[in-house]
């Protein structure tokens, strides 16, 4: 899993180069940008295994960013690990039909919990 | 007392508690952070530059969140505040070095443009600071490492305004964002730019109009200003 490539999608870039940390540690390599626009492009470029984004984003939201994403047959099949605030608030039924596979929440979660959610969806 | 038939009492009611629900989706950012941070600092204890930057960080965090809670509570007892003749650039000077460090964590910059001419307006020197400081930390989200964010002054409408401005050239915002900056429910401040305080523009609203003053905004195509008009004085000062 060398190649394994996890794109990130994170405004708050203090917590978004925590989560590259931690994923550089597990031994993947990680891309960090902060809104949902610069995350299109990434993926349309790259070749991501996993992405890791907020819902609550600069610009276009996460929703949006979701729903782009199923628009294209190849980037739908790329599983989708939210962490947010608002976890409490949202519906993993709901949010699956959009590629969402895992909901972290970051005011619970710790730091182990975020290579775990990767592992399990990869 | 007039009896308002129980209606103000509710609208009151619906603004604290919206207030109240904003406030918590606000303070759970920093602190989700600052938890973050810390859980990652004690697995890297070994790692001594990671964790003085991750003391920093956690540092600076907690310094913004304190900054929201203290405003809040400022916000909702507003009364007692004295109006005075005020220097708008040395405030503006003084935001921007009490900033510095929070903007060089992040590898950005704050900078307040000479001005030769001294203006003098009417305000509180403490409402009118914590005014800045918010448009500032709003600003600095948004902000490019190319540009510094810019806090800076111009006299308006014949010179009897002075509008202090606080310019950043990130993204730009939705064009219902005046509407939204004007509006009496300070949930309708959280979506212009998620990653901002919502909060902190509302609160920067309240002390605005303490002082007699207006918030405002301009919408560029590489960025944003907003900025407070306050009267000018017309007094003479030592300041």
């Amino acid at each position: 899993m060398n190649d394994f490539l996890v794109l990130i999608i994170e405004d708050n870039f203090w917590l978004g180069e925590h989560y590259v940390r931690l994923i550089e540690q597990a031994g993947w390599k990680a891309v960090l940008c902060d809104n949902a626009l610069d995350g299109i492009d990434r993926l349309d470029d790259l070749s991501v295994d996993v992405v890791v984004m907020d819902i609550f984003l600069a610009g276009p939201n996460g929703i949006a960013l979701l729903h782009e994403m199923q628009s294209h047959a190849d980037l739908n099949l790329i599983p989708v690990i939210l962490v947010t605030n608002a976890a409490d608030r949202l519906d993993l039924g709901n949010l699956s039909p959009y590629g969402v596979r895992e909901v972290l929440d970051k005011v619970k979660m710790v730091p182990e919990d975020l290579v775990a959610a990767i592992q399990r969806v990869a | 007392m007039d009896y308002d038939g129980g209606s103000g009492q509710a609208a009151r009611y619906g603004r604290d508690l919206d207030l109240s629900m904003v406030a918590s989706h606000e303070l759970k950012e920093p602190l989700a952070l600052i938890r973050q941070l810390a859980l990652e600092s004690r697995g890297n204890l070994t790692d001594v530059e990671l964790t003085e930057r991750l003391l920093t960080q956690i540092e600076l965090t907690a310094e913004r969140g304190l900054r929201l809670t203290t405003d809040l509570t400022r916000a909702e007892s507003l009364e007692g505040f004295i109006a005075e003749p005020i220097n708008p650039v040395q405030i503006c000077e003084d935001v921007a070095h009490e900033l510095t460090p929070l903007f060089k964590a992040h590898n950005l910059a704050i900078e307040v443009p000479l001005r030769r001419r001294k203006m003098t307006a009417v305000g509180n020197r403490t409402l009118l600071k914590q005014v800045l400081i918010n448009l500032a930390d709003n600003a600095l989200h948004y902000a490019s490492a190319d540009t510094p964010v810019r806090l800076s002054s111009v006299s308006k409408e014949s010179g009897k305004l002075i509008r202090i401005s606080v310019r950043d050239y990130g993204p730009s915002v939705p064009a219902n964002t005046l509407q939204r900056l004007e509006s009496e429910s300070p949930s309708l401040f959280l979506p212009t730019r998620p990653q901002s305080s919502g909060l902190g523009l509302y609160i920067a609203r309240r002390f605005a109009e303490a002082m007699h003053g207006r918030l405002g905004l301009h919408r560029h195509h590489d960025g944003v200003t907003f900025y407070i008009e306050l009267p000018v004085s017309t007094q003479l000062t030592l300041l």
